[in-house]
């Protein structure tokens, strides 16, 4: 946070995006070129109602940002667009060296394989087991499937749910699910990792490990951004944090030492 | 390369997921293909037999071109080299007055009536096979008349009429069979198509899920294509059994008034290939009904 914002060409950055998670040795300090910007971002789905208005933003890689503000602030609309769930109304969004207002119909997929999302409402396949719900993040690149087995195996085990893989997501808690969500968001090791409510479920315990989890691949060299309403979550990891109210971003509070 | 090779392998997986998880559209899906291939298999059997009968007819069919009595044994046998130049003539006999009384004689057994006849009636005559090429109706007409244009040639004689009503019989069940055809192609394509839109419904959570996490569109519309392969063939297949069986039951029963009306003393099921055929198209048909529904559906 210290290191201005270079304002280089994106498809520069885009190179030099991660592999993250594949690498070893001293986790890589987040900075360098944002992965993520935003230039006077609006989203509206209505006229004349903004859920989304004027944000601008920067955020770099390995960076892990909070994301909170009330119910209906924007936090999921934002992340959305990030992925391009939705098109902004007005502004530019780079994600990954990629201008997301205008990526088309090819593009999506790709950028899509590059960022997991751990969506709020998990949007897990009711009729797919566990093992194979997490699986289709790397069915989608044609992973073959006895290595898909073998990653997929040791993520659950990582979020503590080996011993449910045969199950069905009907057949879960909330926070098994939520689990699940993001075993599949981080299976494939993704450049950017978008948790909208991560821990929303989960008891003290669990959220912890669980967030403990998202911040490891956060040093790991993945981009996180963390959707929460829970302060106290947002104070323990004492991270940079963006404030949301009524579609604006109202506060950029740049964290305290790394957890 | 390989990984082209692995989505293969997943989007086959999708389908036949895709094929038992929803039972019931799979279930229309083949039942449509297999209900109307019955009544266009049955055509088929009926004008391949009807085809079959005609080959038969035609290998024996003959014609004979009656000679002016002015013609000479030696002109005779020039007109026939003459005639055997015409197309669709496979070989071409003259036959003398003196060997048709011949003939005659030796069918009827050596009467004395004929002993009793001082000037020999009979006149000479081409006796003419036709090539298998010219044995339909149609080409009979064509080649009589070329036959007619031939200096001293007064009449020809043969190619049946009957077969000539059998070979309009043959066309009009033809063309009623492709009329059906066309009919019966549309309403399979648009039962089909729409129920596999059903199945996209059905589907449309986890294609939007599919489609959140990295997968193109065509990730997303190909195992539709295949589970349309998959249903048509099948249906196709079931299709050609059950006609199958309706042939082994209703046939026998028939045996004598397809004998009487159609001349069939033996039918023919539809030969191995156009079993295939039948089949094959089944499954063109399960996908272009997959590939109508994955194009009109809007799929995330
Ligand atoms: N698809 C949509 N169509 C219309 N309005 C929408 C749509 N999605 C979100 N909104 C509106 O946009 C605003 C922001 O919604 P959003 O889901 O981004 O809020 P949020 O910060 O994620 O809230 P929460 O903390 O409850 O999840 C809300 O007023 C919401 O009603
Ligand atoms: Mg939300």
């Amino acid at each position: 946070m210290s290191a201005p914002p270079v304002a280089r060409p994106a498809a520069e950055s885009a190179k030099e995006a991660p592999s993250p998670a594949m690498r070893s040795g001293p986790a890589p300090r987040p900075g360098g070129d944002p992965l993520i910007r935003l230039f006077h971002v609006s989203k509206s789905y209505a006229a004349g109602q903004f859920s989304l208005r004027d944000v601008s933003v920067e955020i770099k890689k390995g960076e892990l940002v909070f994301l909170t503000g009330p119910s209906g602030a924007g936090k999921t609309t934002l992340m959305k667009l990030l992925f391009a769930a939705e098109r902004p109304s007005e502004g530019q969004i780079l994600v990954l060296g990629r201008n997301v207002a205008r990526v088309g119909e090819r593009g999506i997929p790709q950028l899509r394989r590059r960022v997991g999302v751990v969506f709020q409402d998990f949007k897990l396949i009711a009729s797919r087991t566990v093992e194979e719900n997490v699986a289709v993040t790397l069915e989608v690149i044609g992973v073959p499937p006895r290595e898909a087995r073998a990653k997929v195996f040791a993520m659950l085990r990582r979020v503590g749910l080996q011993h449910r893989r045969h199950h069905r997501p009907a057949a879960l808690s909330g926070g098994e699910q939520q689990r699940v969500a993001l075993a599949r968001a981080l299976v494939n090791e993704p450049a950017i990792l978008l948790a909208d409510e991560p821990t929303g479920n989960l008891d003290a315990a669990l959220t912890v490990e669980i967030m403990d989890l998202i911040a490891a691949a956060a040093s790991r060299g993945t981009t996180v951004l963390v959707a929460s309403h829970d302060a106290a979550l947002v104070r323990r990891y004492a991270r940079r944090v963006l404030k949301l109210d009524g579609g604006r971003l109202v506060e950029d509070l740049p964290g305290g030492a790394p957890a | 390369m390989t990984r082209v090779l692995y989505q293969l392998y997943y989007f086959v997986r999708a389908a036949f997921a895709g094929l038992r998880g929803s039972p019931l559209t799979t279930g229309v899906s083949i039942a449509t293909i297999a209900v109307a291939t019955i009544p266009l298999g049955g055509l088929w059997v009926v004008t391949g037999n009807m085809r079959a009968l005609l080959d038969r007819f035609g290998e024996e069919l003959q014609l004979t071109a009656f000679l002016d009595s002015k013609v000479r044994s030696d002109q005779g046998r020039s007109l026939a080299a003459q005639a055997s130049a015409i197309p669709g003539i496979d070989r071409v006999e003259f036959v003398s007055q003196e060997q048709a009384l011949e003939r005659f004689r030796t069918r009827l057994g050596g009467s004395a009536l004929l002993d009793a006849i001082e000037t020999n009636p009979l006149p000479a005559s081409l006796s003419i096979a036709l090539a298998e090429e010219a044995r339909a109706p149609e080409r009979v007409a064509a080649v009589s008349e070329a036959l007619h244009q031939l200096p001293g040639v007064e009449d020809v004689a043969g190619g049946e009429t009957w077969i000539e009503g059998y070979g309009r019989a043959l066309r009009l069940v033809r063309s009623a069979g492709m009329g059906l055809g066309l009919v019966l192609s549309f309403a399979t394509l648009l039962i089909v198509a729409n129920t596999i839109r059903l199945a996209v419904y059905a589907r449309r959570d986890e294609l939007e899920i599919l489609s959140l996490v990295g997968a193109s569109r065509t990730h997303l519309r190909v195992p539709f294509l295949i589970e349309g392969v998959v249903q048509g063939a099948i249906g196709g297949a079931i299709g050609v059994a059950l006609l199958f069986g309706i042939f082994h039951v209703a046939v026998p029963q028939l045996r004598d008034a397809l004998e009487l009306f159609l001349g069939w003393s033996d039918p023919s099921f539809l030969s191995p290939r156009n079993v295939g055929i039948l089949v094959v198209g089944g499954a063109a048909f399960g996908l272009a009904g997959a590939a109508i529904a994955a194009l009109r559906t809007r799929v995330a």
